[in-house]
Order: C-alpha cells, then structure tokens, then sequence
C-alpha cells in the first residue's frame, strides 16, 4: 500500500491546523489546532517509519506526545492567567504590545 | 668636520630655551639670542678656513637615517661646499650683527625674548636650508624659514595689519612650497633619490622635458621665497614686522633662499634652456617691478623693500643666465646683504628716533641730528647705486656685463634698473636725510645708541669695501668646485665703455631725483594728481588687484558654489535618503500590528515564501 | 521489525563525564523543583539562588575540565567525540557555545537574582495568580512573597540550551527545543510590574513559539521521510549520496529553517520579538536576547553545516533572502521605536541578519587577525561579543527608573547624560558596540563575519550589511544624543542604585566589550581551537 494518502491526510491535518491558528480567535482553541499540527506531524513521523521499516518515528511519536503534554501544561497556565485578568481568552484582545 | 651639526643646533637650542623658558628669560634672553648666531659664525669660519686650507673640495657629515621605507631612504646629511661656505658666514655673519642691533631697537618691547627666539628660529631654519645635502632636507628649512618669518612678521599681532600680512607671507610662500614639494616628488619619481649627488648625476639621462618641468617646479618655489614675480606681493606687507626681522628677511636669509635654490639647481637649469630662459625672464621682469614701485612709495621701509625685490631680481637674473653668472649671482647676493641689512638698520635707527615714523614726508634734514646714521646709510646708499669702488659697484657691473653678453635686451633691461635704483634711492636719501624738516611737532630725533649705531658702522665698512671678494677674480675661483669653470663671453662693446654707460646711467637717475627732490620742496601729504604709473606703482602695480581677480574671487566662488552643492546636493540627497528610511520605518512599523494572528500568518506567509524559494532554486 | 527482536540487548553507553555540564544544569534544576516543595519560603531565595549560581558555575568549571581533556585527546582532526549513542555531539563548537552560554547565564542569574533596585523583592511577581490591581496581589506583595521558581524554570531553559546546539539527531534537537522554550514563556509571564504586558508577552510568545515548533517538527518529519534517520550524519549521507531534487528534502529543510530562524528571530519570524522582549521582565529579556540567540544559532550552524551540508546550494539563497530582509526590517523599523527595550529588540533582529550573513560565507580557512578562522568560528565570536553587551545593556535598563518601576520610553532618557553621566556613559558604549564602533567588540565581530560572508562570495549581501549598520548606527546615535543632548522632560530618570549583583553583570559586560575590541585574539584563538563540527 502507497504512503501517499496518510501523508495527504498528514499534510491536511497540518493546514487544517495552521489555518486554525489564523482564523480562531479563541486561545484555547489556537492551542488546540497548534496540537493538531502536531498530531499531523505524528502521522507523518508514523507513516514514514513505516515506510523506511525502522522504528525511529514511532519513538518520535512518543516523545512528541510528551512535549505536547508539557506544552499543555505550560499553554493552560499562561492561557488561564491571561483569562483571569482579562475576562476573556480572546488572542485579539491582548494586544497592547504593538508597532 | 664633526662638529657642523653645531653650526645649526647652537641657535636651535638657544631658539628652544628662549621659547619654552617663557619669563625666565627676560633677563638674559637677548643675550643668549645673539650669543647664538655669533657662535655658529665663528665656528662657520672655522669651517671656511679648513675648506679654504684643505685639498678637501667639501665637508660633510651624515647625521643620521631620517626616513627609511621600503623603497624611500633619506638620510640626514650635511654640506659645507664653497657655496654653503659663504652662505652661513652670511646668515650668521649679518645675521649676528642684526641680533646686536635687535637688542637696543627692541629693549622697550616686554616680549622681547621671544622675539630673540624666533631670531633664532629663523637663523636655524635658515642654516639647516643651506647646509642640507639633500632637497627634503632643503625643505625642511625651507618650511622652517616660512615659519620664522609668519612668526616675526606677525610679532606685533596686536595690529590687525601686522597679522593680515603675516598670513598673507604664509600663504603667497605656500604656494611657492607646492611647486617645492612637487620637484622633490619629481625627483623621486625619476631618480629614486633626492640628495644633491644623486639628482645632479642623474640628469644627464633625463628628457628635455622633465628637466624643464624640475626647473619650473623649483623656480615657483624660488619665486615664492625670493619674492620674485608673480609670488611678489608679500614682501612689501611684510615691513609690518618690527624692522630688524625686514632686514633679516631682505638681507641676509629668507629673500635669498630662492637664489640659493636656483643656483644650487645649476644642473637642473643647464639641461633645460626653457627653465633658464623662465629664471632670466622672472628676475628681469622683478627687477624693473621692485625698482618701479620703490619709486613711488613714501614709507621708507616699503621703498626699500621694492629695492630688495628688484635686487634679487638681478640675482635671480645672473643665475638664470647660465655658468657666467652664478658666480656674479652669488656675489651680489654677498654685497647686498651687506649695503641692505646697513640700509634697513638705518631706516629702522631714523625710525626709532622718529617715534616710529616710516613716512619720509614727515622726515628732511636729519643729517644733523643723527651723523652716524646719516653717514652709515650713506655708505649703503653709495653702495645699492653702483658708486665707483663701493661694494654694489663691482657686483651689479657684473651682472649688467652678463647681461649684455646673454641678450641685448637683457641687457638694457637690467641698465635701464640701474638708473631707476640710482632715482629711487637718492629720493629716498634726499627726502630723509636732506632737504628741509617736515617732522611731526612732537618729534625729537636722536641719535641712536651704541648698540646699535656699532653694527650700522660695521655693515657700512662692508658695504665700501665688500668689493675685495672679487679681488683677482676670487670669489669666481672659490664657487668653482661648485659651478664648474666660469664662461668667458666676448661682450659686444669694451668692458670699459660698458662701465662709463653704467655710470652715465646712474648719474642720470641720481641727477633726475635730485632735481626733482633737492631742488623743489617736498609736500608734507602725499600729492593725490598724479600720473597713472604712479598710482599703479603706489598700488605695487597692482600686484594684489591681479591676485585677488586672478585668484581670490574665482576661489571664492568656487567655495561658495562647493558650499551651495554641498548643502542642496548632497546634504539634500543624504537627507532625502534619511527621510525616505525614516518615513518606510514609520509605514512597516505598523506591520506589528500586535495580533497574534496577524504574527502567526506572517510566519504562515514566510514558511510558504521559503518553501516556494527552495524549491524554485531548485527548478530553475 | 522482526530482526529486532533477536538482536541482543545491548546496554547504551554513557561517558558521564562529558555530558556532565548537561548533567549538573539538569540536577540543580530538578533540586530545586524540591527546594521549592520543601524549603521554607524565608529561605528559598537565598538557597535558590545561591544553588542556581553555584550550579552554573560548576557546569562552567565541567565544560573547562571536558575541554581540556578533549584538546589533551586531540589527534589532530576535529575535537571531541560523539556521545550517547549518537544523540550529542561534545565537539570544538559545543563546548565553546557551552561555556559561553553558560557565562551569560551567570550574568543573567545576578540580574534575576538584583532585589535592592524593588525595594528588597525581585522583579518577579509575587503570587503570579493573584490578578493584578487586586487586594491578593497588594498582600503578597506587603508579605515580600516571590517566585524563587524563576530560578529552576531558567536552570532548566539553560539545560535546553545546552543541550540543543550540541544535539546530533533532530529529535534530540526538538527536545531540546521545547526544554528550552517552555520555561521561557512562563519566565516571561512573571513580570512584577505591568503585569498585563506581561502576560500578553507571554501568550504571544507561547502560540508563536508552538507555531514554529510544529513547522520545525514538520521539518524533521519530512527529512527523516527522506533520509529514514534523525541522526545528522545519516541526513548528510542521504543528501550526499542521492542526486537529483527531492520535494521531501527541501521542503523539510526549508521547515526546519522556519523553526530554527523563528528562535534566532529572523525575519520574516520576527514578528514576536519586539513585543516579548518589550513585554517580558527585563532581566528575562537579557537571558533570551543573549543565551536563546546563541544556543539558537549553535544549531542552526550545526543543522545546516553538518546535516545539510550538501544541499548547500538549495538553502544558501533561502539565507541570503532571509539575511537581506532581518537586516533591513531590523534597522528600519529601529529607527522608528520610542521604547528602549523595544528598540533594542529590533537591533537583536538586524544582528541576527548580521550573523546570518557571517553564517552564508561558509568558508574555511578565513585569515583574521593574523590567524586562521572559518566562518563558523567568526559566527561565534560574534555572538560571544554581542551577549556581553546585550546582557550590559538590558542591566542597565534595569536601573533607569521612575515611581512605576523600570522607565523605558525614549523620552524619559532625556538627559540621563547630567543625571548620571556613568550610567550613560556606559551605556553609550554599548549603544556604540552595537553599532559596531572600532575599540568595541560590536567592531570586531561585525569585521569578522563581513570578512566571512565576502570572502564566501556574498559580497552583495555585505554591501546591504555595511549599509544597513549605517543605518542602525543612526538609532544607536539618537539614543545618546537623546541622552546627553536633550533636557529632561518633568522630572527625569532618576537612576536607582542596584546592588552588587547588577554592578557586576554591567561592568562584565562593558568591560569585555571593551576587551574583544581591544585585544580580540584570545577569544579568535579559542574560537579556533575549537575547531569543526564533527559529524
């Protein structure tokens, strides 16, 4: 069986997730296409450790989930901060800092 | 000898001590300033006895490397030739006697140990110009002399008119400095070397045409130092400083570095007939200028300044005509520095008494009052017009001889000047010494004193019996080591019938002013109707006018043009080119528009951009 | 697969030693994670700090000791040795970006340490839940409550940087990443003053940094598609032995770049830069603006030297259009800025422009300073040159003040000149380095890498270089014409007396700018001492 449709999908999922990131405006829901891109890159990392018949990728996949989980931990904390102080997860709205 | 060196570093140091010791000196100072160049006179003579004892045709020392670069090596060197030889007994000889003078023409001035440094100065810058075995070491006096004199001619800054003329003596010897460095450059060019030795054995080989360029080059700076035309206009300015430093200038050092250039050049000039003939026109053209303007001026000082300028024009002449000059050149240089230091320290003692007084319209009848000075400025006088036995006599006779046999018209020219001298001086002599008083009411001439009446009396013996250096033909058998033999040219007319001519034409110009002067009264203010050659000599033939629409204004514009386009062209352009930064700064700061987003699709944007370059550079 | 299964077990072996700067910077971080569970809270700055310093200084001393044994070892090819089954690379260049990122940590931890210039706190804020303007955060601020986990979260950030320049495969090197970047989003956050800034520099900084991971990751992902290994030396096999374009690789290298010039801030992934260094607490913003650049550029260099060496002339245009553009968007913009922190932000921009164009040279053999010295030595000295006078001048930020704490508008400098002419002064000269002044180090570095960039043939790219400093220059100068020239508005700065700590870190800083733009040699000797990158 070809790679070619799992790396398609790999590469849908990471445009899906990059137009995510440009289009919501919700923090939380930009972190969570931001995990998407991720989880794209995963299959990617999948696919062709399939394909080269080495488990190099599939390692990588783990590890990616780990830093994904710590980033998780990092992201909601900053996220929830702002939230509080602001009353609102809007990216657009903390943008005091400029030109 | 081993101790030449001495003969510079003794007035040097002295120079030094009088100029950093400040008011320490005031005491002594005067003292040690004429010390000096007394100092360095006898060891001059010790040297000129030794050459003139000795098989030796030279002596020389080399003091040490002063310039070693990859292929440029100058060495410091020093030259006591014949020519050098009578050159430092002249420098320091008169030079001494001015420094005696100095002291009692300077004694009310509080500053009158810096003004002895500067003496000092100027004797040293002086020496190191004529005992220098190599061009840059000439040079190096050369600048040193054009320091000295921007100094002392500029001693009273205090006049504005003193300061103007010392800048105006700095900048016109600039000029003649630039044609100085260039031949120095040039010779470097063509022969690697720069000394005396090197350049003069070199010239054989060299094109018609780089001699004649050397030849220029060094005659602009001759002309720049010597005052010769058209780098004239500073010298009559230069009477500003106090009177000593015009003699020391016109007589013994700063005036005749140009025809010690020219003649130490004797090589360049007999490769070139272009450059020779350039030398005769130049000082032909000066000596008539000087003469003409000394005519016409009242301030003593000035009238015998245009006599200096037409004097060196006769040098600057003999040495333009080729080996039957230079000896001729040299002699009248000796003589002259003798009757014109007498004669400015004349001028300079009837100013003294005369409260600084230099129009001799306000003068007449001082003959009484102040007999040494009178009689002194006699011998002078008899000597500058050619009297028969008087120093003048037997040099300028030579040169006009020389003359004659170079060119009929050479000839007359230089004639023609002799007479005009004869005019001016005896006017000045008259209008002095003679004919009535016109003195200011508060003047109370005075007879100077010793000190200064003593070196007046010693450069008087001089100017009589200056004459004896060409005595069997001395002085021409001295300089030959240095010139080679002299050429003997058959003159057209008898040498006596040459000499009665000469006198007839003194006698002329001397008759000329005495009936013009002795026999009508002189005005007290200047007569304002007069001829035009006058008023164009009373405006030193209109030397300034020349240089400022010849030189200053075009300058001026061209500053103000450079001015104009600097500010609108390129301080235009560089400040556009900062507004347009400034202004694109203004526009893409707004790009950070502070949204996350907007950053993030920046980067979405640049990823795509760095992709598509990949692989386009790929395809392409 | 099933070949796996029958291979026998082979224990991985580990030369402690070398790793041990790694290994101490991670131990001291994890310790103090349990200083801060156990210790109590009167002691914990005193035992954080004091163990954050120690430990950094004891990896420095490992690196020194690593180091020598490496040049004692030397048999005359490139230093060092590869570690960890291939995963870190202890070669010449690491141990020297390991000792230099290491110096300017201890530079910045005095800084994060400086509590007199707050009144007894640090800069931090003191209970980063309490929201801001509230009773909580008015209480724990009477109470001098602080976050000592400043000083763990760096330890950890610094344990990333070492690690990423010297990891040898990708995945090792996107770990690297993330421990290096994840502390830093949240030190940023912590600001004690204008906490919203804060947070919004935090967040900026969090989703633009998770952005370009995710491209960085992509990149490996697509590389390894292509090479079937993460280890350098595998890629550079693969790229070398197969001929003919490959969409996998290029689009894998450029994506690799994203992530990696999102680090160095170039542009066009610039954008985050000026808002988080402006934003994040300034002693924050010294550490990322000196040990973030040169960890970043350490595997940049490492990446596209050794991994991708032989694609050379598939990413050196992509350099040159990226060099050209951070220059000019960092010096132009510049110009323009009002804020000190902000502009200094920019000028990091435009000197990343300047590195890379040091990096695009690629030559060996350069002759400097009488030696001999590649770019990839230029580019080091480089950056050692820039964090002693980015470290000097973002501490001195740190001691302008006014009542509401730091005061970083241009405007408010006015004058600083009469008010305290050392501060200014010194803070001219490095105003003056950064324009790349001779007698400074900003001169010699900016030397070095033009030298490397014309001598590698991009002399067009030295020309907008030189064109660009001049430029630049021009900020730098109204900066201290500002200073000294123009009188104060209201009151004027007031110049708060830091502690020693402060002291130090400025006069460290301005004395070695002084030094590397006297007496450079020594920091070029080490520079080529340590050689190449092994593979």
């Amino acid at each position: 069986m070809s790679v070619t449709p799992f790396l398609v999908l790999s590469a849908v999922l990471f445009g899906v997730g990059a137009v995510g990131v440009l289009v919501r405006r919700n923090a939380i829901v930009v972190f969570m296409c931001v995990e998407l891109m991720l989880n794209a890159c995963n299959l990617a990392f999948i696919t062709f450790a399939r394909q080269h018949g080495n488990l190099d990728g599939q390692i990588a996949a783990f590890f990616v989930m780990v830093v994904a989980a710590a980033e998780v931990v990092v992201g909601l904390a900053i996220i929830m901060t702002i939230f509080r102080t602001r009353r609102s997860a809007s990216v657009d709205d903390a943008s005091l800092l400029k030109y | 000898m081993d101790l030449l060196y001495l003969i510079i570093l003794i007035p040097a140091v002295s120079a030094a001590v009088l100029l950093l010791g400040g008011g320490a000196t005031k005491r002594w100072g005067h003292l040690l300033g004429t010390a000096a160049p007394l100092v360095s006179f006898l060891l001059g003579v010790v040297a000129f006895a030794r050459l003139a004892a000795g098989d030796e045709e030279a002596l020389t020392q080399q003091l040490f490397t002063w310039i070693d670069t990859g292929g440029f090596h100058v060495e410091f060197g020093l030259l006591f030739d014949p020519l050098s030889a009578l050159f430092v007994l002249l420098i320091t000889g008169v030079g001494g006697l001015i420094h005696v003078y100095s002291i009692g023409y300077m004694e009310h001035d509080a500053r009158r140990p810096r003004f002895f440094g500067y003496l000092n100065l100027f004797v040293a810058a002086m020496l190191t110009l004529v005992l220098a075995d190599d061009y840059l070491g000439v040079f190096l006096g050369w600048e040193g002399v054009g320091l000295a004199s921007y100094l002392l001619i500029g001693f009273w800054q205090h006049k504005d008119s003193a300061a103007v003329a010392a800048k105006k003596a700095f900048i016109v010897n600039r000029v003649g400095d630039l044609g100085m460095a260039l031949a120095i450059m040039l010779m470097f060019a063509t022969f690697g070397s720069t000394t005396f030795a090197g350049v003069e054995s070199g010239m054989p080989e060299v094109s018609a045409a780089t001699a004649t360029a050397l030849g220029l080059l060094l005659l602009l700076g001759a002309c720049g130092k010597s005052a010769q035309v058209p780098l004239q206009s500073w010298l009559l300015d230069a009477m500003e400083g106090p009177t000593p430093v015009s003699a020391l200038i016109h007589a013994a050092t700063m005036v005749t570095a140009g025809v010690y250039l020219v003649t130490r050049s004797h090589f360049v000039y007999e490769q070139s007939q272009a450059a020779q003939l350039a030398v005769v026109v130049v000082g032909l053209v000066t000596l008539l200028w000087g003469a003409i303007i000394g005519c016409a001026k009242d301030d003593i000082k000035k009238a015998l300044a245009g006599s200096t300028m037409s004097q060196i024009g006769y040098m600057m002449l003999a040495a333009g005509i080729g080996p039957a000059g230079y000896a001729f050149a040299i002699f009248h240089l000796l003589t002259h520095g003798f009757f014109k230091a007498n004669l400015f320290l004349g001028a300079g003692s009837v100013m003294h008494a005369m409260n600084d007084e230099v129009d001799m319209r306000r003068y007449g009848a001082l003959r009484a009052v102040m007999p040494i000075t009178f009689l002194t400025f006699a011998c002078g006088y008899l000597a500058i017009i050619g009297f028969p036995g008087f120093a003048g006599f037997w040099s300028k006779d030579a040169i006009i001889e020389a003359a004659f046999a170079e060119h009929i018209v050479v000839g007359i020219g230089a004639l023609v000047g002799a007479g005009i001298t004869a005019f001016y001086m005896t006017r000045l002599m008259i209008m002095t010494f003679v004919s009535e008083r016109r003195w200011a009411s508060e003047a109370h001439p005075h007879e100077s004193s010793l000190v200064m009446t003593v070196p007046l009396m010693v450069l008087a013996g001089l100017s009589v019996f200056g004459g004896v250096l060409l005595l069997n033909g001395w002085i021409v058998d001295w300089l030959e080591p240095v010139f080679g033999p002299e050429e003997h040219v058959a003159l057209p007319i008898p040498v006596v019938v040459m000499t009665l001519l000469t006198l007839a034409v003194v006698v002329v110009g001397a008759g000329t002013a005495f009936l013009l002067y002795a026999r009508r009264r002189v005005d007290v203010v200047a007569p304002r109707r007069v001829s035009p050659l006058t008023k164009a000599a009373r405006a030193d033939l209109y030397g300034d006018a020349l240089n400022e629409a010849a030189f200053m204004r075009p300058g001026q514009y061209l500053t103000r043009s450079m001015v104009y386009a600097d500010n609108r062209g390129i301080d235009g352009a560089v400040n556009g080119v900062a507004a347009l930064v400034g202004g694109t700064s203004g526009r893409i700061r707004r790009w950070q528009s502070g949204f996350v987003r907007n950053y993030a699709l920046s980067m979405l944007a640049g990823s795509a951009l760095l992709v598509l370059a990949v692989l386009a550079v790929r395809l392409a | 697969m099933n070949a796996l299964a029958v291979e026998p077990f082979n224990v991985p072996h580990i030369s402690y030693g070398k790793l041990s700067p790694l290994l101490i910077v991670f131990g001291v971080a994890l310790v103090g994670v349990l200083v801060e569970a156990y210790a109590p809270r009167e002691r914990r700055y005193l035992i954080q700090s004091v163990l954050a310093t120690l430990g950094l200084v004891a990896a420095l001393a490992a690196v020194v000791v690593v180091a020598a044994q490496a040049s004692a070892n030397n048999d005359g090819s490139s230093l060092g040795t590869i570690e960890a089954e291939g995963a870190i690379a202890v070669d010449g260049p690491s141990l020297f970006i390991w000792g230099t990122v290491l110096i300017f940590s201890i530079m910045s931890m005095l800084l994060f340490a400086e509590r007199r210039l707050e009144g007894g706190i640090t800069a931090f804020a003191g209970q980063a839940a309490a929201l801001p303007g509230t009773e909580a955060e008015r209480e724990a601020a009477l109470r001098g409550i602080e976050h000592t986990e400043v000083f763990p979260l760096a330890m950890f950030a610094i344990g990333g940087m070492l690690l990423f320049p010297a990891a040898n495969d990708l995945l090792t090197m996107f770990v690297a990443l993330e421990v290096l970047s994840l502390p830093l989003y949240l030190l940023c956050g912590l600001a004690r003053r204008r906490r919203l800034i804060s947070q919004e520099a935090a967040l900026k900084y969090f989703l633009l940094g998770a952005f370009s991971s995710a491209f960085f990751l992509y990149g490996i992902a697509l590389v390894y598609g292509y090479a079937g290994s993460f280890e350098l030396a595998e890629i550079d096999t693969a790229v070398s032995s197969t001929t003919g374009a490959s969409g996998l690789l290029l689009t894998g290298m450029a994506l690799l770049a994203v992530g990696l010039l999102f680090k160095v801030s170039a542009a066009p992934f610039h954008a985050w830069t000026p808002d988080v260094y402006q934003g994040a607490p300034t002693a924050v913003t010294a550490f990322m603006a000196a040990c973030t650049k040169v960890a970043a550029f350490g595997a940049l260099l490492r990446v596209f030297y050794v991994g991708l060496g032989g694609a050379r002339w598939d990413w050196e245009p992509l350099m040159w259009l990226v060099a050209a553009l951070t220059m000019a968007i960092g010096s132009i913009i510049a110009i323009t800025q009002t804020d000190i922190k902000r502009m200094l932000a920019y000028s990091s921009i435009a000197h990343a422009g300047f590195l890379i164009t040091g990096f695009i040279g690629a030559q060996q053999g350069l002759s400097i300073a009488g030696e001999e010295i590649s770019s990839l030595q230029a580019v080091l000295f480089y950056l050692v040159a820039y964090g002693f006078t980015t470290i000097g001048a973002f501490a001195v930020v740190t001691v302008v003040r006014d009542a509401g704490g730091e005061t970083t508008h241009l405007s408010r400098w006015a004058g600083l000149g009469k008010e305290a002419p050392l501060v200014a002064g010194v803070f001219a000269f490095f105003l003056l380095a950064f324009a790349g002044i001779p007698l400074t180090s900003g001169f010699t570095g900016k030397w070095a890498v033009f030298t490397s960039a014309w001598s590698g043939g991009a002399w067009p790219l030295v020309v907008v270089a030189v064109l660009m400093s001049v430029v630049a220059a021009f900020f730098y100068v109204r900066v201290i014409v500002v200073m000294f020239f123009s009188d104060p508005v209201g009151d004027g700065p007031t110049v708060a007396v830091p502690s020693a700590l402060t002291t130090v870190a400025i006069t460290v800083g301005a004395a070695m700018t002084l030094l590397l733009g006297v007496v450079p040699q020594p920091v070029f000797d080490l520079a080529r001492h340590a050689g190449e990158f092994i593979r």
